[in-house]
């Protein structure tokens, strides 16, 4: 099978989950306590595409939570192939502030893959995205998921997706 | 200045001990070229040369190596945190890992403690968003229950007040029906009196059906069943029907009863000419009904279209608080007492709303009251009125006395005529009254043998009346003859109580028990 590998990052507000949902696609655990990230932290793992006969490794740079990037941000992203959003159901805030991350990072590197993960769907009691609200986000950024990190519900498909995405996207590049 | 060399060398030293620094050259593929330092604290102490750097160290995929950069902080899959610095030269990339973890964990406890802060007032103030939504949602409940109580406990009150009038307004005129059918088909009454009874009898059921009617009307403007039958009609011709019907009614009680009628009325209006003809019955008839002394006045204007009936009396007036009562349905005024079942004023409002018109009401306490009806009336021919209505003529009342008297109370008249009739025939002399606070000054100042006190009469109520007479020093005999239902406290008050209808026979017996 063909080796590739290519460079993501996952990036959003701060506690929306990005290193519980890395760490359920990672090694598929999960743990309740919340550790803010500081810098980077690095992870890899392999996707195969049989099918496509790739195997498809990914360089995951879980970014520190922001809702503006700086140059220091900015710094970590340069060379990514693709990108995981993350916000937190229970946070509208949180989606408003990929909105902005995501104009960011289009107006710095342009049009790159990306899947937008609404997660914590497990708090449906807390659950505060309207229906209304997550239809314009989905018709606006089409590969919209409502994952948990916490249960794994839709996590992997998700990043397999952008994996897939970001394939497409180096095939059509080349 | 220059350091010294040993001070150089300590703080090398310290900066080797603490950052523990560890260097590699890289070709353009990233393939080690060689090392410097101990890589084993970072994971890289099985390098080998030519070896694909990407593999043991991943965050270099993707990464530039022909521009120099910093990437501070970054934390690579065995935990070790290193800033990374990168410098290009001569094509190839030397890249110097620095250990990092203590500043890191350093900046990771305070920025935990800071996004803890941040998450917990996020979720304080949603918490706050929440509770002023809860409370906002109470208040409005509560509001909607409020109203619906208040809406409940009036539509209750109404009813239970309607229940209590119907009763004492349908006892009333089949008191006399049952009565005045009981004297007619007694042996000896003569034809005089026979015809008399058949007279009142029928009067009685007349107004029996009024009531009926009234009650059903009340029902279908409810219900919005009522439906305008609009036609061409002489309206003048309907005005001096009126005045004949109520000019002789107002000279019963030595009442004036004067019309004038606007010389641009048309003759001939399209309207809906039983409807204005009910109103004009609910108002004419109120303003006699309650007029003691004085006179009704109507008066009819037309202008451009609208016909204003305006309806004038000299009765006592209805207070602020009252007048809006007065409209709704079942409630007569508390200064104006009378019979009926308090509907004609919230059905004349309401046929006049239903036909596109107001109603405005004029009156203070004691100097009578005007009601002006304002209706769209379109002319069907200019032809002004040409007819003018009667002028009545006031009359007078007399009271008689006999050595045994008898002072009997009631508003209804039929009623007070039947007793009239039998008590006369037993020999007793009568003093008649209508309102009860006439009937406690009559009794103080010809002191009857006994009182037969109808309850639920204009004035101070027969149950306060009696109160009054007995504190007043009056000892004889006070019997109710009533269409109400009496309390324990207020049967007690009296010497007896009969509920109407009652039988004239048992009556009598007892009136003469009790004055003889």
């Amino acid at each position: 099978m063909t080796q590739v590998t290519s460079k993501v990052c996952v990036v959003g507000d701060f506690a929306v989950g990005k290193t519980s949902v890395v760490e359920r696609f990672v090694t598929n655990q999960f743990s309740e306590k919340y550790l803010s990230t500081v810098g980077v932290k690095i992870d890899t793992k392999e996707i195969d595409f049989p099918a496509l006969g790739v195997s498809h490794k990914l360089v995951i740079w879980d970014v520190a939570g922001s809702d503006e990037f700086g140059h220091t941000e900015f710094a970590y992203l340069r060379g990514a192939s693709g990108y995981i959003y993350v916000a937190d159901g229970t946070r509208p805030s949180t989606l408003a502030a990929i909105e902005h991350l995501h104009s960011q990072i289009t107006g710095q590197y342009g049009q790159t893959p990306f899947v937008l993960l609404v997660n914590k769907r497990d708090l449906s009691h807390d659950w505060s995205v309207s229906d209304e609200y997550l239809d314009a986000i989905t018709r606006a950024y089409r590969n919209v998921y409502l994952t948990s990190a916490k249960t794994g519900d839709d996590v992997e498909d998700a990043i397999t997706r952008l994996a897939e995405l970001i394939i497409d996207n180096d095939m059509q590049g080349a | 200045m220059e350091l010294p060399a040993h001070v150089v060398s300590y703080l090398q030293g310290q900066f080797l001990s603490q950052a523990r620094p560890f260097c590699f050259l890289v070709d353009e593929n990233y393939r080690l070229i060689e090392s410097w330092g101990d890589g084993s604290w970072c994971g890289l102490a099985e390098i080998e040369v030519d070896m694909d750097m990407r593999e043991p160290v991943p965050f270099l995929v993707g990464l530039t190596i022909t521009a120099a950069q910093e990437l501070g902080f970054i934390e690579m899959p065995g935990r070790a945190v290193v800033n990374t610095h990168v410098f290009p030269h001569e094509g190839l990339c030397y890249v110097v890992l620095l250990d990092a973890r203590y500043e890191h964990g350093s900046i990771q406890s305070k920025q935990q403690s800071m996004n803890e802060l941040r998450l917990m007032h996020t979720r304080q103030n949603k918490l706050i968003g929440r509770q002023r939504d809860l409370i906002g949602e109470l208040v409005e409940t509560r509001s909607e229950l409020d109203h619906h109580r208040r809406e409940a406990e009036r539509i209750s009150a109404n009813k239970s007040r309607f229940i209590a009038m119907m009763s004492h307004e349908f006892r009333t005129p089949l008191a006399s029906i049952i009565n005045y059918a009981d004297l007619a088909g007694e042996e000896g009454t003569s034809s005089n009196d026979v015809q008399k009874s058949i007279e009142t009898i029928s009067r009685s059921a007349r107004h029996l059906t009024s009531l009926v009617e009234a009650v059903l009307d009340d029902a279908s403007l409810d219900a919005g069943q009522v439906e305008l039958l609009e036609q061409d009609f002489d309206i003048v011709n309907l005005l001096n029907d009126m005045a004949a019907m109520m000019a002789p009614m107002a000279a019963e009680k030595g009442l004036s009863f004067a019309t004038f009628v606007d010389p641009d009325l048309p003759n001939l209006v399209r309207a809906d000419e039983v409807r204005l003809r009910q109103i004009l019955i609910n108002l004419l008839g109120n303003a006699v009904k309650f007029t003691v002394e004085g006179g009704v006045k109507l008066t009819t204007t037309y202008n451009d279209g609208r016909l204003v009936i305006t309806v004038s009396d000299t009765g006592p007036g209805i207070t602020i608080e009252d007048q809006e009562r007065v409209f709704q349905a079942f409630e007569r005024g508390s200064s104006r007492g009378g019979t009926g079942a308090g509907l004609g004023l919230t059905i004349t409002l309401r046929l006049v709303e239903l036909m596109g018109g107001e109603v405005s009401l004029d009156s203070r306490p004691g100097e009578g009251c005007t009601v002006s009806v304002h209706l769209p009336i379109m002319a069907s021919a200019d032809s002004p009125s040409a007819k003018r209505p009667i002028l009545p003529t006031p009359g007078d009342e007399t009271i008689a006395t006999k050595p045994l008297s008898i002072l009997v109370c009631d508003d209804d008249e039929d009623m007070i005529a039947l007793v009239e009739h039998y008590l006369h025939r037993s020999g007793y002399g009568l003093i008649t009254s209508s309102d009860s606070s006439e009937a406690i000054s009559k009794t103080l100042k010809y002191d009857p043998d006994l009182v037969l006190m109808d309850c639920n009469v204009p004035g101070v109520g027969g149950v306060v009346a009696a109160k009054t007479l007995r504190d007043q020093g009056y000892s004889r005999p006070i019997v109710a003859l009533t269409a109400s239902k009496l309390s324990g406290e207020q049967k007690a008050v009296f010497t007896h109580v009969f509920r109407k209808p009652a039988a004239m026979q048992e009556l009598l017996i007892e009136i003469k028990r009790l004055t003889h």
